[in-house]
């Protein structure tokens, strides 16, 4: 007797649950987050490489040292956004959306300069050169990995925890290719273009802190807006995210962060 | 001092009476106390590239070095937590200054055999270290070079120990064939013991960065995090090393030699497995020779940093490190394979591993997924044959070993 009433009430409590974990996904409110990094001081030039292996091709297309890329017109390209919250909700289409992420070694250089990918996302390493490639991923919290990637072939790595920075990716048979990749536990980051704009799509509505990295810079330790500027600890940055569109403008970066 | 939290760390306290002796003892060493007696005791170096590097403070880097002396004691008196996967009676025969215990046993091998140059932490700074070339191995980072498992797999104790029984040829390794059974376990035990404290140790001064703001930059001293969160994970990788053996297909035994070192000669200058890139045209290490191995890099990538920051304190801070915590970086040459000299071992076996998985740490990639087996064991027979090749274009009519050129 009291078995039955047991099992009734069981059936009972998960349906209600069922109905509580179904219904506010709906009600959420989720937000677009867009800004633009822009340097703060005279548009510095980019040093050539010296590629000196396979120059026949390495040597094609001119290399140029892509530690620090500033546009004609300010924009700093390969910022890194991210979001630190580690428990951040996450909107259902971004979670699902894990299609590999494509890093190409082409004429003996990496693009993107900087991959950004989710845990259990394929982070797929091609070659389009005619000679050969390795990627050497010097992850800390995962396996690193160094395999070779023959002309026209591909191999995928898949990452199964995160990273607090991003890792280096390295060829050492062309020893001046390097490229970054971040593994993070959720959709939200993003690598800001060649104008320096970037787009973090579907965040929750609410307070969450984001985190700023560059190769060069490290940890951005200071932002302008407006010309005011806000220094930043760790890059940490804490915002309020509304639903609908969100423009954090152009925030400057001074070129003294980058003198490395 | 605090010394409340750290004695959490061991859940089995009733075992262990003298803890909380041992953390004061623990500390003074920390704190640059010394002993009255023959033999001060002896302590462990904090890892001062990487403290400098993610640029704890005083406080920070006397948390990191008390709590690393709770979970792992001192050179003198060892401790292995459960969790490490350790044997404390070996590390014991292992630790400590050079001495016979009371049934005349020797005690302190590590010192004995290995301080010297892999320095009593296990960070390659002994005091001959910087004479040699190539420099011993710093432990504390875990990685291993000559092994039977996948690239980014710990070695097994059986990898270890054959290390320690055959020497590294061609570097200042010996063999310490010489020492019993028993001895080697012992010293193989330590090693580990080394590797498990030292990327514990990169765990928790790495940890300072993820901090939130309310930590007020100080660790948990919870069991949860630091055994959980830090030593877990790095000594799983130790215990489950076993599991990630290199497959090996047998070299078929009809095998035409003659037919696969074609073969094997052919991808080794083919686009596919890019032997000649690095180890040159002719085999004698002349391809790609100025990139870093990790140990150097770390260092070379670390100068980079403090030479173009403009915080002045840390920039001069971190210089004396410098002088005294690491050895000047030095280029990794990529091997010349006309000499014979293997590192790793030379049976056909060891050089399959070498090309299937790359050498952890160094530049060399995995071939593994891009060149199949079969092939790998063609590249095996080629390499064999290099000492003994005979040189046309040098116009030399007999086999040669490179040796002869120089």
């Amino acid at each position: 007797m009291s078995h039955v009433h047991r099992v009734r009430f069981t059936i009972g409590a998960s349906a209600t649950l069922a109905m509580l974990l179904a219904s506010p996904a709906f009600a959420d409110d989720w937000g677009t987050l867009k800004g633009r990094f822009k340097f703060g001081g005279a548009v510095p030039t980019a040093a050539a490489l010296k590629a000196d292996k396979d120059v026949e091709v390495c040597g094609k297309e001119k290399l140029l040292n892509e530690e620090l890329v500033v546009g004609a017109d300010g924009g700093i390209a390969n910022v890194v956004v991210f979001v630190r919250d580690k428990d951040v909700k996450v909107h259902p289409d971004a979670a699902a959306a894990k299609a590999p992420v494509l890093m190409d070694n082409k004429n003996c250089r990496f693009e993107p300069h900087v991959a950004f990918v989710q845990i259990g996302q394929p982070l797929t390493l091609k070659n389009s050169d005619s000679v050969g490639h390795n990627s050497n991923i010097a992850t800390i919290k995962n396996p690193p990995s160094n395999s070779l990637i023959a002309a026209g072939a591909e191999s995928n790595v898949t990452f199964k925890a995160e990273e607090a920075i991003p890792a280096q990716v390295t060829c050492n048979i062309h020893p001046w290719m390097k490229g970054w990749v971040l593994v993070r536990p959720n959709p939200y980051g993003a690598v800001s273009s060649a104008d320096g704009s970037f787009e973090i799509k579907n965040l929750p509505a609410g307070d969450i802190e984001l985190q700023l990295w560059h190769e060069k810079a490290g940890y951005i330790g200071e932002i302008s807006v407006k010309g005011k500027s806000e220094k930043i600890a760790k890059g940490r940055k804490k915002i309020k995210v509304a639903a609908g569109d969100n423009d954090l403008g152009e925030m400057v970066l001074d070129a003294n962060l980058f003198k490395k | 001092m605090n010394t409340t939290t750290s004695a959490d760390i061991r859940h089995t306290e009733g075992q262990r009476p003298a803890w909380s002796v041992k953390i004061v003892l623990a500390l003074l060493v920390v704190l640059g106390g010394t002993g009255c007696g023959a033999t001060p005791p002896a302590w462990f170096r904090l890892n001062m590239v990487e403290a400098t590097k993610q640029k704890l403070t005083s406080d920070q880097e006397r948390q990191v070095a008390t709590l690393l002396a709770a979970m792992f004691g001192t050179p003198d008196d060892p401790v292995a937590l459960p969790e490490t996967g350790l044997d404390e009676a070996k590390l014991r025969l292992a630790a400590g200054p050079v001495r016979s215990d009371i049934v005349g046993r020797k005690n302190g091998l590590y010192r004995e055999h290995c301080a010297h140059c892999h320095g009593v932490t296990g960070d390659a700074l002994g005091p001959t270290a910087a004479f040699l070339n190539p420099y011993p191995r710093d432990y504390r980072p875990g990685i291993y070079k000559f092994k039977s498992t996948e690239r980014a797999d710990k070695p097994t104790h059986a990898d270890m120990t054959r290390i320690l029984k055959n020497g590294i040829p061609g570097t200042s390794m010996p063999s310490f064939a010489l020492l019993s059974e028993t001895q080697i376990d012992a010293l193989v035990e330590y090693v580990k013991y080394l590797s498990i404290r030292g990327e514990t140790e990169l765990g928790l001064i790495r940890a300072y960065f993820e901090l939130d703001d309310d930590a007020e930059g100080k660790l948990p001293e919870t069991r949860e995090f630091l055994v959980g969160e830090v030593l877990e994970p790095v000594a799983e990788k130790w215990k489950t090393a076993a599991d990630a053996l290199i497959p090996v297909p047998e070299m078929p035994a009809d095998i035409d030699m003659v037919a696969s070192i074609a073969k094997g000669r052919e991808l080794f200058y083919g686009d596919k497995a890019n032997c000649v890139k690095c180890h040159g045209p002719t085999a004698m290490g002349d391809g790609q020779a100025n990139d870093y191995d990790d140990w150097n890099k770390t260092i070379v990538e670390w100068t980079k940093e403090v030479v173009g920051t403009d915080d002045k304190q840390w920039a001069s801070r971190a210089h004396r490190v410098l002088d005294g915590d690491s050895l000047e970086p030095r280029t990794i040459p990529p091997r010349n394979l006309r000499r014979g000299i293997y590192r790793g071992g030379r049976r056909p076996l060891d050089l399959y591993y070498r090309i299937h998985a790359g050498i952890n740490g160094a530049p060399m990639p995995a071939a593994k997924g891009t060149v199949p087996p079969e092939d790998i064991w063609h590249i095996v027979n080629y390499v064999q044959s290099l000492p003994y090749e005979l040189d046309g274009e040098l116009g030399a009519d007999r086999p040669m070993v490179a040796r002869d050129r120089f």
